[in-house]
């Protein structure tokens, strides 16, 4: 495992090295501080509603983790859901494309060293992109009183699914030689993950609904949201990582096979 | 330092190597000969360990391949047909980095790096990004990758192939002064055949995936031109095989 630092940090610079990096960090900034000041707009609206209507009684029901902080992650979800793939696109496609991929498997490297290492960096991005988001219900500390416990749950499952995403990212990308295709192909794949537990709704076999509900990552992904994140949900986040990283390395060993 | 025994190397049904031997002594340099697609990228690719044989035994250095496939690794330096860059990179920190995955220690890592951008040639553009670099020079970083960790064996796939008359002379300076240096043994793919007789001491003629001559160039002309020679030997192994039923 000594030589994942050196696949880790050539990655990592690679990655910033491009303008994809740049772009998704500020497309993140941007829309990650439209939805949570726009989430945070309509609660103070609401909240001078209330007060003006003198239905003080229903500001017991009503805090900042419920009303602004939980919906806005759900919709980091999405944002990460089309991110993430952006940045996985390239780990094992680019590689593959130009053929720096036979630098790797000739040299005294194992296949898990490169998976591994080339994961580690997208999840370094990952972490940053989860410590920006952390900013924003930071600000909320210094004026409200949120809760600490839910929020930073839920910074752990937005951690956690923006981890999963990654290695199924890596997957994708280890399968093909077109990034564009890999992008495309992840972030389907992580719509239909989170949609899973939807299908479920209404089904006639209740095994089957369960079944779905429990693969879906949204199912996860919303305990955590709720200051509810068990230690099932980071064993089902655990179980995908370890799930698609192992495919990568799958895949990447059968191109000495084709 | 690399024997080969009985490799043969199958794509399904089609077969790119026939069961092909040869052994190569320390310090040679022995050109590999053949048409377009006789299987010369893919014998390459199985002695770096890139691609699994189907069957057959190879040792470079003492270490089998299949069973000791790290250290066996860790003794060749490989040039692809297409050198293995990532052009965002800087020469020297591109170098570094493959000689970090070849386990060279990092104390002993800037000096090697420095040497190896040295023989090569590079010392003037050691902080330039990899793909302003003219395509010889992105060859020749080819090499200082393949050579940074001082593998007793370099293994070179096509290395003048794409480049111009000026370019070419140099990389062929190039991988003599690397045999020179240090006695390194060295196996060059082309289908040059002015290149084999510019640098090499032995030639092997591969066609259809079998090996058609495997002789000192001194011999080979003792028969003829080399050109008379490669040729016979390629349309013998097509008569022999049908017309390029094994064809890679």
């Amino acid at each position: 495992m000594r030589h994942i630092p050196a696949i880790a940090g050539r990655e990592i610079r690679s990655i910033f090295a491009t303008p994809v990096a740049y772009v998704i960090f500020s497309a993140y900034a941007v829309f990650a501080g439209f939805i949570f000041f726009a989430s945070l707009g309509l609660f103070l609206t609401q909240l001078q509603q209330i007060q003006a209507l003198g239905m003080l009684h229903l500001l017991e029901q009503w805090n900042l983790n419920d009303v602004v902080i939980a919906p806005a992650f759900f919709t980091f979800a999405i944002v990460f859901l089309i991110l993430v793939p952006l940045l996985t696109m390239r780990a094992f496609a680019e590689e593959r494309a130009t053929g720096s991929i036979e630098l790797l498997l000739t040299s005294p490297v194992s296949v898990w060293e490169i998976v591994i290492g080339k994961y580690l960096a997208v999840l370094v991005v990952v972490a940053l992109l989860v410590v920006m988001t952390a900013l924003y219900p930071g600000l909320l500390f210094l004026y409200g009183n949120p809760e600490v416990a839910q929020t930073l749950s839920g910074l752990l499952s937005l951690f956690c699914y923006g981890a999963g995403l990654a290695a199924m990212g890596c997957f994708v990308s280890a399968l093909t030689q077109n990034q564009i295709i890999a992008a495309a192909v992840g972030i389907v794949a992580a719509l239909l993950l989170l949609v899973l537990p939807a299908a479920a709704e209404g089904g006639e076999n209740e095994r089957v609904s369960e079944l779905l509900r429990y693969l879906g990552t949204s199912t996860h992904y919303e305990q955590g949201l709720r200051g509810q994140l068990r230690s099932e949900d980071l064993a089902y986040f655990g179980a995908m990582v370890l799930i698609f990283l192992s495919l990568a390395r799958a895949a990447i060993d059968s191109l000495r096979w084709r | 330092m690399i024997k080969v025994e009985g490799l043969t190397k199958r794509y399904g049904n089609l077969v790119a190597l026939r069961d092909v031997s040869f052994e190569v002594a320390e310090g040679e340099v022995v050109g590999l000969l053949g048409p377009n697609g006789a299987g010369k990228t893919t014998a390459m690719r199985v002695l770096t360990g890139y691609l699994p044989a189907t069957a057959g035994h190879v040792t470079i250095a003492g270490h089998a391949l299949d069973r000791e496939a790290t250290a066996a690794r860790r003794a060749v330096g490989y040039l692809p047909e297409v050198p293995p860059l990532y052009p965002e990179m800087r020469v020297a920190d591109y170098v570094r980095y493959v000689a970090a995955l070849n386990d060279v220690p990092r104390r002993e890592r800037a000096r090697k790096v420095e040497h190896a951008l040295e023989v090569c040639g590079l010392e003037e553009v050691p902080g330039r990004v990899i793909r302003t670099l003219s395509k010889g020079f992105r060859q020749r970083v080819g090499l200082a990758q393949a050579l940074v960790h001082d593998p007793p064996v370099l293994v070179l796939d096509e290395p003048t192939s794409g480049l111009d008359p000026v370019q070419i002379s140099e990389i062929r300076a190039l991988i003599l002064s690397l045999s020179e240096e240090r006695g390194r043994t060295i196996i060059l793919s082309t289908h040059l055949l002015p290149e084999v007789e510019a640098i090499c001491q032995r030639v092997m003629i591969l066609a259809y995936g079998q090996m058609r001559l495997d002789s000192p160039l001194s011999e080979v002309h003792e028969q003829g031109t080399l050109e008379q020679v490669f040729l016979q030997k390629v349309e013998a192994a097509g008569a022999a095989l049908g017309g390029g039923e094994a064809r890679a």
